[in-house]
């Protein structure tokens, strides 16, 4: 009954970033996400921006702005597009984000990583390209996963274009965190720790160049 | 009130995230957003629905109008505007096609605008990964190209980007405030 509840009044606010094809129940604009097949006609185009936020991060951190600001003149060894979902009071991990189902990390399309040079990601080589990146949450650990399958929605992840898997511990934060964040910890010159945080969890992927 | 106390609710919670670490990437203001060629292919390709390949990605950054005069002002005419906010708007790909008259290799590029009140000249630029156009460089230039002004019905609140498909392959249509410009790509 609680989620019925939930379902029938609360979507057009607390719009859920693993179902995104439910119709919202209000007259907000409609998103990508709630009416993505039909192609709209050119006046319904101009959308309002989406309620999960595209972003981006490279590796090295800001480094359009460390570019623009004459920093560096070598090329980027890193950037990710993620969308980020917010948590609005909700429990995710085991609740809106379920426990061993892959989950997207963040929302709407894939979460698309692209390494510009070889990479070596918790201990294993990586040929430098471009992929999709997911993983499958459990309590005490998340298994990272990448993946070739892409420019896809990230709702189901095709097993088949699996490429490799890391596992790493979880950690606990102290605070909630708002929005599902990712940024890059600089190690060195040539390597970070990616840092994934939402609600109370914390997943770390160490990655070098 | 309802509303209110949600969206009370998540300013507390943002203001709680954020006091946690100062150092963690806040959202943006002029917030990225993504358009494809086809329309909405990420989804359509899950769906197996997908009737044609992927040609182009636009990755660029949504400003607002808020009330303020853009083009002539907060846009100045005859500049080089990196066509969004935050990095410089990205244009990529999937095939070979033409702008312009000129071939284009498939690739990540750059997309640039000089505007003016009848016409924008659009820029393909090779020096990717950039912000604004603050180190705009001519020279990395792949092509130049004029577009004329029109004029939209409505007003266009957040800068919009699509993609629409057109009698010679394709358009990126371009929106703000009353303006509009067509791109036309050919493949």
């Amino acid at each position: 009954m609680k989620k019925i509840l939930l379902v029938t009044l609360l979507p057009v606010i607390f719009f859920s970033c693993s179902e995104p094809e439910k119709k919202p129940a209000g007259n907000d604009t409609p998103s990508k996400a709630e009416a993505p097949i039909k192609v709209l006609p050119p006046a319904s185009n101009y959308t309002n921006p989406d309620r999960s936020p595209m972003d981006m991060v490279y590796f090295p951190t800001d480094y359009p702005l460390l570019k623009m600001a004459g920093k560096t003149f070598v090329p980027p060894l890193m950037r990710i597009i993620y969308s980020r979902p917010q948590k609005q009071g909700r429990p995710i991990f085991g609740g809106l984000v379920k426990y061993d189902t892959p989950w997207r990390l963040g929302a709407n399309e894939s979460t698309e990583i692209e390494f510009f040079s070889a990479a070596t990601v918790a201990g294993k080589t990586v040929k430098p390209g471009r992929y999709i990146l997911y993983c499958i949450p459990q309590e005490t650990k998340w298994t990272f996963v990448l993946n070739s399958n892409l420019y896809s929605w990230g709702l189901e992840q095709n097993r088949l274009k699996d490429l490799m898997q890391f596992e790493v511990p979880v950690e606990k934060t102290n605070l909630a965190i708002e929005y599902f964040t990712i940024a890059c910890e600089k190690k060195s010159e040539k390597s970070t720790t990616l840092i994934f945080l939402w609600d109370d969890v914390k997943t770390k992927l160490p990655i070098s160049f | 009130m309802c509303k209110t106390s949600i969206l009370l609710c998540f300013l507390i919670s943002f203001s709680f995230s954020f006091s946690q670490s100062a150092k963690l990437p806040e959202v943006d203001k002029s917030p990225m957003d993504v358009s494809y060629y086809p329309n909405n292919y990420p989804i359509l390709k899950i769906q197996n629905k997908a009737t044609e390949p992927l040609i182009a990605r636009v990755l660029y950054s949504r400003p607002q109008k808020q009330g303020r005069k853009i083009f002539g002002e907060l846009v100045e005419y005859d500049k080089v505007w990196r066509l969004g906010a935050n990095e410089a708007t990205e244009i990529e790909f999937y095939k070979d096609v033409k702008l312009g008259g000129k071939k284009v290799p498939k690739g990540r590029y750059t997309l640039y605008a000089i505007v003016s009140e009848n016409v924008w000249t659009m820029i393909l630029n090779k020096d990717t990964d950039t912000w604004g156009a603050f180190k705009y460089d001519s020279k990395k230039d792949m092509l130049r190209t004029d577009v004329a002004v029109q004029k939209t019905d409505e007003v266009v609140e957040s800068m919009s980007m699509y993609f629409e498909k057109s009698t010679t392959g394709i358009s990126l249509i371009v929106a703000w405030e009353q303006v509009k410009v067509t791109l036309p790509i050919t493949l």
